[in-house]
């Protein structure tokens, strides 16, 4: 009975030692963090940019850039907006995340060291067109040495957001960071579409909307910016792609799903696969090789380097996706639909046809539109083998998409030319969203028709 | 279904014979087409590649993987310095995908409950794997090279990559971690261990070798890749000089030194490199395809043993 008492007592003794220790602990980390919160505060008031102008030497910090303009040789330089709002949240969101935590609100304070740790990326991001801005008045040096105090405040936002979460246990900070990184894909996206629209609209603003969606003439150095030609390219080489490749991807699929003897199958599944995997510049040396010399041969007088090229390239490299998409969705259909369908007298073709394609639709119909995607967005293997001459699409003529209208003039082109490319790109961006959108649509109504059967 | 029911209008003829074999004729024909798409698919494959081997693989020399690079001296062509900057931009995007992407499947499979934040994430992981790689290119010019102060580098371009192939790596990670039996987890809660430790010693171990196949896929896709590396990190073919600098060097890619050997080809000698590379490309894809296969069987064994 006493032996038994004084094992609990123990117990209870080194229950009451290990709480001790985990507040201990977690005090520590309380202070640590807003201690890490005062320094990143702190480091606001170091001076980050140098400039001369002259023989003197300038400094200015990230208080001048919140209070106010700076005045150099009687110019009042601006910084950007957002590098301002930046710096203005900056030390207070990290000020508050340190009184949060004394405060015992470990989610909160970890919310505002995010912020803070965020702060100083707006301020980076937009720290090229400051530098600009300088050079544009004829200072002579500009020295931005931000870097290092940014990445200063980013670091210690993060550590202390790290540092106020730990203080919840172990377990929560785990959950929270792989939170975290699960956003990514969200902020990737938000980010790509934010600059696709930032980078591409000043283009259209100048040029007109009108005149550049359906302008015809494509010549930077007089200042004509049409891309209507680019844009049925685009679309005709998409449109002739699926033509050819869709009736010869399905019936691949259907090869596969249903008439090829198993072993045979097996070895050109993993054929087809290793075809989605080839890199599509190879796919472009193939076209270049064979087919513009084929074509060549076929229709002598003509360059060889055509629309007709680029279909015929582009048909090949949606087909794996054609193909692997719409045998899955063959697959997926029930069997008893094709035993009713063969009990009632059909023949196999016949049943395939009338009843297993019918019913696979959606999946087939997704598989289709992944091509379109995947046709529209291609462009190393289209720039190798379609000419690049902006003109009508025309079968036997040299054509230029819009995806090789981006890359082919990147290199050398500056000021209102290169904003247009961006302009292109948006273009290109808006169609992809839409081909996307609607496929996630389709593929989820096939999945919910699925699911109700 | 609606398809079915049309059947017994055609059947019901009064002339049975001559319908029978109208759709025999119907039916070769049909079946014909199929085996004549099939053959087609399986020809342009085999043409494709074994055409590319057939005349690059002569050229594949110990020299040729072993020397630098030069667009002027005659002597220098070899392919070394695009092998090293691949090898770069592969090891380096590996390690910054892995534990976001691993992560990111962690949390969906084993965390989120279902909501509107849980739907965002996997609309905008759907959405981010049809983005074509071209408009990744001009983001990651945008954001990288010139806002970020970065520059035309190896660095850019891997940041870029890991955009480009995030997608991937979740949602493969994803399945192989709902394969794992709730069982396993079950019987580790029951045992006391806490869900952290759930994850990371019993559900992850167990689904390694999936994981590792989402790993070697990412890694196709980055030898793979040319236009989201054109702008971001460029086309230098220099050999590298340090270690650890060359990351923030321009630095051109295999697929990208066939683009350029290939579009400027004047003579038979640049095309005979180009074919060559073309060839080492299309040897490397398909050793990487074959280990993800492999990987991906001894997986399913395994899931089928443990089942």
């Amino acid at each position: 009975m006493e032996k038994a008492l004084n094992k609990a007592l123990e117990k209870t003794m080194n229950n009451e030692k290990k709480r001790r220790h985990a507040e201990r602990r977690r005090l520590c980390f309380s202070i640590a963090a807003a201690v890490i919160a005062l320094a990143g505060a702190a480091l606001f008031f170091l001076p980050f940019v140098t400039f001369r102008l002259g023989k003197m030497n300038y400094t200015f910090t990230s208080l001048q850039v919140v209070t106010g303009y700076i005045n150099v040789n009687g110019t009042a330089v601006s910084l950007p907006v957002i590098a301002k709002i930046a710096a203005a949240v900056c030390p207070p969101a990290f000020l508050a995340g340190g009184v949060l935590i004394l405060l015992k609100k470990p989610r909160s304070a970890a919310g505002c060291f995010m912020l803070a740790a965020i702060a100083p990326l707006a301020v980076m991001m937009t720290g090229n067109s400051a530098s600009s801005t300088f050079l544009d008045l004829g200072v002579s040096r500009v020295e931005m040495s931000y870097h290092a105090a940014m990445a200063g405040m980013l670091a210690a936002g993060l550590l202390a957001a790290v540092l106020s979460m730990a203080t919840k246990g172990a377990d929560r900070l785990a959950e929270s960071v792989f939170l975290v990184f699960a956003c990514m894909s969200v902020g990737a996206v938000a980010i790509i579409t934010i600059y696709m629209i930032a980078a591409g609209t000043p283009a259209i603003a100048e040029i007109g909307l009108g005149n550049f969606l359906f302008g015809t003439e494509w010549a930077p150095s007089s200042g004509k910016y049409g891309i209507l030609y680019m844009i049925l390219t685009s679309v005709f080489g998409t449109l002739g792609a699926i033509l050819i490749g869709v009736p010869v991807g399905l019936f691949t699929a259907i090869f596969l799903a249903e008439l090829a003897p198993r072993r045979l199958a097996a070895v050109v599944r993993p054929a087809v696969e290793l075809l989605a995997g080839i890199p599509s510049v190879i796919y472009g040396f193939f076209g270049m090789i064979i087919i513009i010399p084929a074509i060549q041969a076929v229709f002598p007088n003509t360059f060889g380097y055509s629309l007709l090229a680029m279909i015929l390239i582009l048909a090949i490299m949606v087909l794996p996706t054609i193909v692997n998409v719409s045998e899955t969705a063959l697959r997926a259909v029930p069997v008893s639909y094709k035993e009713a369908s063969l009990a009632l007298g059909n023949t196999h073709i016949g049943t395939i046809f009338k009843v297993l394609v019918p019913a696979a639709k959606s999946g087939i119909l997704a598989g289709v539109i992944l091509g379109v995607g995947r046709a529209i967005g291609e462009t190393m293997a289209v720039i190798m083998v379609c000419g690049n001459v902006v003109q009508f699409p025309q079968l036997l003529q040299s054509v230029r998409p819009l995806t090789a209208g981006v890359v082919l003039e990147m290199s050398y082109s500056y000021g209102l030319h290169r904003q247009a490319l961006f302009s292109i790109g948006l273009v290109l961006f808006v169609f992809i969203m839409i081909v996307n959108i609607s496929f996630t649509m389709i593929s989820r109504r096939g999945v919910k028709i699925d699911g109700r059967e | 279904m609606v398809a079915s029911k049309r059947e017994p209008a055609t059947t019901g003829g009064g002339f049975p014979s001559l319908h029978r074999s109208r759709r025999r004729t119907k039916d070769r024909v049909l079946a014909g087409l199929i085996y004549l798409c099939a053959a087609l698919t399986v020809c342009v494959l085999v043409g494709l590649i074994a055409y590319i081997l057939v005349q690059g693989v002569p050229h594949i020399s110990w020299d040729f993987l072993s020397t630098a690079f030069s667009a002027r001296d005659e002597s220098l062509k070899g392919i070394l310095p695009m092998i090293i900057n691949t090898l770069y931009i592969v090891v380096i995007t590996l390690l910054i995908v892995t534990p976001v992407g691993i992560s990111a499947a962690i949390y969906l499979t084993q965390y989120a409950r279902q909501g509107k934040l849980v739907k965002a994430i996997r609309f905008t992981t759907e959405v981010l794997s049809g983005v074509p790689s071209i408009i990744f290119g001009l983001f990651g010019y945008t954001v990288f090279c010139v806002m970020l102060g970065m520059g035309v580098s190896i660095l850019a371009g891997c940041l870029t990559m890991t955009i480009c192939i995030l997608p991937t790596i979740i949602r493969t990670t994803e399945e192989s971690l709902l394969a794992v039996p709730d069982s396993y987890k079950e019987g580790a809660l029951a045992l006391g261990a806490g869900k952290l430790r759930v994850v990371l010693g019993i559900v992850l171990p167990c689904a390694m070798p999936g994981v590792l196949t989402a790993l070697i896929l990412g890694m196709g896709r980055i030898v793979g890749e040319s236009a989201a590396l054109i702008f971001t990190s460029g086309m230098a073919y220099d050999m590298p000089k340090e270690f650890f600098g060359h990351i923030l060097q321009s630095g051109r890619t295999l697929t990208l030194h066939l683009y350029q050997t290939a579009s400027q080809a004047t003579d038979p000698n640049a095309f005979h490199i180009a074919y060559a590379t073309a060839s080492v490309l299309l040897i490397l894809v398909f050793l990487l395809n074959r280990l993800a296969s492999l990987l991906s069987r001894v997986f399913d064994r395994s899931a089928k043993a443990r089942a």
